[in-house]
């Protein structure tokens, strides 16, 4: 295979290969053009050969990432791979290791947005004001919370959600989020 | 107390400023007398003490946000009051009312309150039951009412939660990640459900607990309260 040749610049070429697949598949960003990867990164290539390698290489980074393998499960998975017949080079699986290394979290995070379908709390911003006065009543001087709340889908325009919280209310909200942190911790724990 | 008043004009005014007692201090009531005060301050002089009290608890109930137009006719009827009285004098005590109990108690006195009304020349009995709705154990209910009657954002009423866990998506074989549905229900009847991931929740759990605590400060920060 011409991309098996052990030059200098194969690896590079790999990884901006497998970066391109990333953007498109996991990041949610426009896929570069087929054709544009092959300009940029394997000029002397085929089409059709590079066609190969490209599916070849979609392949492979779906498996790794749907079963989110770590780092003993990636060097079986591609030491098999190696020895298959029509399989990879072992530089092309050292490059393949080195980009799941710095892309795992990265793409399993998104792999599980991909999964979420329902509005998700994107951020959050608050203010404390002291109410002084209001029209009918002179002194107040109770502090209270403004928290606004962005909701939204992924690619959808958020919807901000604005709410008062007197201190009452805010210390119930903490214990109810108390409540659910040790739910979470349990649940971690255990698996 | 001049009596060069014009006429129609009320016979507790004072030649110079209108609402100053004869202590040279400006009533509670402002400078500039509330026009339906004064009319109510005038009418209610011929009122007899039982219509006097249930019109003062028709205005009570109202401060309390209770709909009282239906029981106001009965009483008219049995004290002979046309729909212009009735209307000026329950909208004047309703204003009397709700500008004393505006001013908190650590400032105002019921002395000076009383005093005022003295001015207004209210019937010593309609003044102590006026002082006794202002002053008496009524207040902290009806502070609450006019308290939550203000202008305000919306506030959670209602608030169910749900902790899941992924197991497997079409995406990823073990996904095993926990995550958490939320379902707010606000005082403005609407309600909102939501999933929030993990990291987001240490967020706002983190920015919960800073919030509490920054409202324990500023209470602890007396010095920014307003004082006369």
């Amino acid at each position: 295979m011409a991309a098996a040749a052990p030059q200098p610049e194969g690896g590079k070429a790999l990884l901006g290969l497998l970066s391109g697949l990333a953007r498109a598949a996991y990041y949610g960003e426009a896929g570069i053009p087929e054709a544009l990867l092959r300009e940029q990164l394997y000029p002397d290539t085929a089409p059709r050969e590079f066609a190969a390698l490209l599916g070849k290489m979609s392949g492979l980074l779906k498996s790794v990432a749907s079963a989110d393998m770590d780092l003993n499960q990636l060097e079986a998975f591609l030491t098999a791979q190696t020895k298959k017949p029509g399989g990879i080079t072992t530089d092309q699986a050292a490059v393949i290791a080195k980009f799941w290394k710095n892309h795992r979290t990265k793409i399993r995070e998104s792999l599980i947005n991909q999964s979420r379908w329902d509005n998700t709390l994107k951020n959050m911003n608050w203010r404390v004001d002291l109410k002084s006065q209001s029209r009918h009543v002179d002194q107040i001087n109770a502090p209270v919370a403004i928290v606004e709340l962005e909701l939204g889908k992924n690619g959808m325009e958020s919807e901000f959600l604005s709410l008062e919280f007197d201190e009452t209310k805010v210390s119930h909200l903490l214990k109810k989020l108390s409540e659910i942190e040790e739910n979470i911790t349990s649940l971690t724990q255990t698996t | 107390m001049s009596a060069a008043g014009k006429a129609g004009s009320p016979p507790y005014s004072h030649p110079v400023h209108i609402g100053e007692s004869s202590l040279g201090r400006v009533s509670f009531l402002g400078t500039r007398l509330p026009p339906e005060v004064e009319a109510m301050a005038k009418g209610v002089r011929d009122l007899g003490k039982e219509t006097f009290r249930k019109l003062l608890k028709v205005t009570i109930g109202a401060l309390e946000g209770k709909d009282c137009k239906e029981c106001v006719w009965p009483i008219a009827e049995a004290a002979n009051l046309s729909e212009e009285q009735l209307a000026v004098l329950l909208s004047g005590m309703y204003t009397l009312l709700r500008e004393a109990l505006r001013l908190p108690t650590s400032t105002f006195k019921q002395e000076v309150f009383k005093e005022d009304l003295k001015d207004l020349r209210i019937p010593e009995d309609f003044i102590t039951d006026f002082a006794s709705v202002v002053f008496g154990n009524r207040r902290s209910l009806l502070e609450a009412t006019i308290l939550k009657q203000g202008n305000r954002l919306p506030a959670i009423e209602n608030f169910k939660w749900r902790v899941d866990v992924a197991i497997s998506t079409s995406s990823l074989a073990r996904a095993l990640q926990p995550s958490i549905l939320m379902q707010l229900k606000l005082s403005d009847g609407t309600a909102h459900r939501f999933e929030v991931p993990v990291s987001k929740f240490q967020e706002l759990r983190y920015n919960v607990a800073l919030i509490l605590k920054e409202m324990n400060d500023l209470e602890k920060r007396s010095f920014l309260k307003i004082q006369d």
